[in-house]
């Protein structure tokens, strides 16, 4: 039988992360929000306490958490900010391609240096014509004996403003399709890498998020990850591990709708009495809360999961969509239940709404994600 | 049984909150004649005198001046002694930085049942019962005290004042004791007294005096600020009056604002619009004060005052100085 | 410097207060126990004493429960103190400061230490005499409510500050001294991720606590929580002065919040 218990292990470095989250994440959130400021004294600090970098192991001066106890720890930043806790996790995703598909060397010559400052690192696999059609992805990766030429534009890249390292995916002949496509550690000192300005962005406002641009970057063999036309493959493997913990931000953010809306039902009141005595809002709440703790749970499956060795596609799929839509529903009926003073930014219910969002879009669409999980399904079928 | 009361001076006078000592004691004794003083320092023979006004006949003074400037581990030695000497079951003092030591330290010492932050103190069968805030004031434990002997440290300003007529008190000196010498090398080398005049701030005042709209015009504000001033209390807005330019926005207690929790919350001329609501409704008392008997403030407010603010704040700054200056 | 810091497992901050069953207590059902307030500055005051004086250890000690008890001095480990005790007692032991100090200076005797470092009150009962009964217990002075805390080598003697009603007062000491904190001069740091998980494997020692040391009667009787409110009582009056007389008097008499 599973026990759903946390470890005393568990608990501090849940609690850990809550106190970070709520005494230097929160205070902040709504001004960087207002503002789109990057907060960089938050991030040096969560760094500093070892809340970047979850996902590498120890030896190369990562965290070295299971996917567990990440997605424990991303939830209860997500709780204080999506926006905050984006950025922070962002590294993640983009070491995940070197932990899974580099050599013993290129782990020890990547990781440790980049682990042992603050620092952030970009993952760019999309680009203006392609998101979840990432195969046909047009980033030319043009080989030249010992090295490879790199040429392209990636958009919507989490960090890349700030980052010094990014993972690239590039297609060495396009003919191939997926195929071709092979992937690179690339450092933002090679010439040739031009990161663009910070986009103006519906919510996630202290995250930065930009367009990278390769021009004839030089990118020697050796900072090749597996072999030519192995990177969509390692694409695939990397998003089968960062989906769940998307999972976590998104019911971070749907458990503090949910706290702000029950929190106000007990204060305001209409008709003569509270509101939470109204069967409406009784019944928004029961619906928020049965959300919250299926997103939860989900996500918390996911991740037990793939600890214990599987690929995990299927349970990690249903986490992430089910959680980000749970996200969206749960801060939309939050705000339903301030009415009026939901919709002013005075109260932080609505940027709530504007953070849920894009967790349906990235990290693999809900569409996609749909597609994955009926293919999953059927499979057992056929 | 009788009651010995540990005095503190203040400025040179006998302390406020030895008051509350002295009104207890003489609950806890059946009057004055059971209740005996103690003082200690350079100034313990004015005290004495003081503690006369209150009706004690007799306080017992250690003037030994190192006390000034020693740790309470110096005269505990001597209040313990005293206590023994004069037969007292019971020795209370106000619950200051000094009175909470002490009565730790008494704890070990006199092998006493202590309390601190004491709000109400009776005999019962065999010991005492006591009343305490714990928690911030969020809770109130009550304690029944068993043994022999006891020591209690009053809560400031809990208790009404003493209501024995004065007396010439009969003052005998005595010793300092056996103090251990490590205790004397531990020394107070300066003082500087607290500074009167810039109230305390929003989040560490006791006392918050708010200000809405009900004061139609910046100018007026200045009556929140003095009765404020006459309780040593912290200002506060409502948004309505940050908005409008009155007081700066650090002052804005609300959704937006600072949250606050002080024992005493003071509404003036604020309706009670939820959103101002969130930021003070855990205060321990409110009391609002606004012409309208509908504002949503009353509900959440322990007493009211419906009723011309302009009238009204006048009239509650003045008495609250008549009663600090009496 | 040999550093004893004291410390004791508190219901967090925020939680919602309930009445036990049988009346008499907080009840504990489901509410966490940590590290808080002052006893954090405390624990912050002995790493920042310690990094300021080569060849320092931060002894960690505490009187309770399981498993409230071992989560704090791990808390406490994972902040950077070298060494625990746990001194396993019942929770209505634990919660009587003055039978706490004495079971505490029971394993404290056996050593002289420097420096005995407290919070200057208990998160819970706000007691602050645990400090002073201690002090009285190890034969030290004790001196509370102190920020500011500094060792001066030269000299040998501690400087450091007292907030009390007289106002700001300015002491030294030399060792051994037991000290009520409020403040240390620098806000608590938080642990880090690492820390954290070393944390859970470091070795504590456990001693039972000897309930005889000291004794003190004293026994929980009820405890209450503030009555919701249901709407203001309004004043009656017939001019501003008397609304005035009767507010105050209220507030002094019955709400007790004015002297």
């Amino acid at each position: 039988m599973p026990d759903f218990s946390l470890s005393p292990e568990q608990e501090s470095l849940r609690d850990m992360a809550r106190k970070f989250a709520r005494t230097e994440m929160a205070p902040h959130a709504a001004e960087c929000d207002k503002t789109a400021r990057f907060p960089e004294e938050i991030y040096r600090k969560a760094y500093e306490l070892g809340l970047m970098n979850l996902n590498v192991p120890t030896d190369y001066g990562g965290s070295g958490l299971t996917l567990f106890d990440q997605c424990l720890i991303v939830e209860e930043l997500a709780y204080a900010c999506g926006g905050m806790t984006t950025s922070v996790i962002a590294n993640c995703l983009a070491l995940e391609p070197i932990l899974l598909g580099g050599t013993p060397e290129q782990k020890e010559r990547f990781l440790k240096p980049f682990c042992a400052e603050y620092q952030f690192a970009s993952f760019c696999l999309t680009e203006p014509s392609g998101g979840s059609d990432a195969g046909s992805l047009r980033t030319r990766a043009t080989k030249e004996g010992d090295h490879y030429l790199l040429s392209g534009e990636k958009c919507f890249i989490t960090n890349a403003p700030h980052a010094s390292l990014f993972t690239v995916f590039a297609t060495v002949d396009s003919a191939l399709r997926h195929r071709g496509i092979t992937a690179f550690v690339v450092p933002r000192s090679a010439a040739g890498v031009i990161p663009g300005k910070d986009e103006e962005k519906m919510g996630h406002r202290a995250s930065s998020t930009s367009t990278v641009r390769f021009e004839d970057v030089r990118v020697p063999a050796s900072d090749r990850l597996g072999e030519d036309g192995e990177g969509f493959s390692l694409a695939m493997r990397t998003l089968d591990m960062t989906r769940t913990p998307i999972g976590a931000l998104a019911t971070g953010i749907a458990q503090a709708a949910l706290d702000h809306a029950a929190a106000y039902s007990l204060k305001r009141q209409s008709f003569g009495k509270l509101i939470s005595e109204h069967q409406a809002i009784q019944i928004k709440l029961a619906n928020m809360a049965q959300a919250v703790h299926a997103a939860r749970l989900l996500t918390w499956h996911a991740a037990w999961t793939i600890d214990r060795g599987a690929k995990g596609t299927l349970e990690s799929s249903i986490a992430k969509c089910f959680a980000s839509d749970a996200a969206l529903h749960v801060a939309d009926e939050a705000i339903q239940t301030f009415g009026g003073y939901g919709y002013m930014k005075e109260y932080p219910v609505e940027k709530l709404l504007r953070d849920a969002k894009l967790t349906q879009i990235y990290e693999g669409a809900n569409e996609i994600q749909r597609s994955v999980i009926a293919r999953e399904l059927l499979r057992a079928y056929a | 049984m009788t009651v010995l009361v540990v005095a503190e001076t203040s400025a040179g006078h006998l302390a406020a909150a030895t008051r509350d000592a002295v009104s207890v004691a003489q609950a806890l004794a059946g009057g004055a004649a059971g209740v005996v003083g103690f003082a200690a320092g350079p100034g313990a023979r004015v005290v004495a005198a003081e503690l006369g006004r209150f009706g004690l006949p007799r306080v017992l003074v250690v003037e030994d001046p190192r006390l000034e400037s020693a740790p309470v581990a110096a005269v505990a030695p001597a209040i313990a002694a005293a206590a023994d000497a004069c037969g007292a079951d019971t020795v209370l003092v106000g619950g200051t930085t000094f009175g909470r030591d002490l009565v730790g330290r008494l704890a070990v010492r006199w092998k006493a049942t202590v309390a601190s932050g004491v709000t109400e103190a009776a005999r019962v069968d065999g010991g005492l019962r006591v009343r305490r805030p714990v928690f911030g004031g969020r809770a109130t434990e009550t304690r029944r005290l068993g043994g022999a002997r006891f020591a209690l440290a009053l809560r400031p300003h809990a208790f009404p004042a003493p209501a024995e007529p004065p007396v010439t008190p009969q003052v005998e000196a005595v010793g300092v004791g056996e103090v251990p010498p490590g205790v004397w090398a531990a020394k107070r080398v300066a003082l500087e007294a607290a500074a009167l005049g810039s109230g305390p701030s929003l989040g560490d005042a006791s006392i918050v005096v708010s200000g809405g709209r009900g004061l139609r015009a910046a100018e007026n504000f200045h009556l929140v600020e003095e009765l404020a001033a006459a309780l040593g209390a912290a200002v506060g807005a409502s948004r309505a009056v940050t908005d409008a330019g009155w007081r700066p926005a650090s002052l804005q207690v609300g959704q937006t604002g600072r949250s606050v929790s002080p024992q005493l919350y003071v509404a003036v001329g604020i309706s009670g619009a939820i959103q101002h609501l969130v930021g003070m409704v855990s205060s321990r008392v409110i009391v609002a004060i606004n012409s309208d008997a509908t504002a949503p403030i009353f509900r959440v407010a322990d007493y009211g005052v419906v009723g011309d603010l302009f009238q009204l704040v006048p009239a509650l700054t003045a008495e609250i100085r008549r009663v600090r200056a009496g | 410097m040999d550093i004893v810091v004291c410390v004791k497992p508190v219901p967090e901050p925020e939680t919602r207060l309930r009445v036990a069953p049988d009346g008499r207590t907080l009840d504990t059902e489901g509410v966490k126990f940590v590290l808080a307030g002052y006893d954090e500055s405390a624990v912050e005051q002995a790493l920042l004493l310690k990094e300021a004086t080569p060849g320092s250890t931060v002894h960690v000690v505490s009187c309770g429960p399981a498993p409230r008890t071992e989560e704090v001095l791990r808390a406490s480990i994972a902040l950077g103190c070298d060494k625990a005790t746990w001194v396993e007692a019942p929770a209505l032991l634990a919660s009587d400061p003055i039978r706490a100090a004495g079971a505490i200076s029971a394993v404290l005797r056996g050593a002289s230490h420097d420096l005995v470092l407290c919070g200057k009150q208990a998160g819970d009962d706000e007691a602050g005499v645990f400090a002073a009964a201690l002090g009285e217990l190890l034969g030290a002075p004790d001196l509370g409510y102190v920020v500011d805390l500094r060792w001066d080598a030269g000299a040998q003697r501690f400087r450091f500050q007292r907030v009390t009603e007289a106002g700001v007062e300015r002491w030294e000491a030399p060792t051994p001294l037991v000290v009520g904190l409020q403040q240390a001069w620098n806000d608590p740091r938080t642990a880090k991720l690492p820390n954290i998980l070393k944390s859970r494997k470091a070795a504590i020692a456990r001693v039972p606590a000897d309930a005889a040391v000291v004794g003190h009667a004293s026994e929980a009787e009820k405890f209450e929580l503030p009555a919701p409110r249901t709407g203001a009582k309004m004043i009656e009056y017939k001019t501003p002065e008397e609304a005035a007389q009767r507010l105050v008097r209220i507030l002094r008499e019955e709400a007790k919040v004015l002297p």
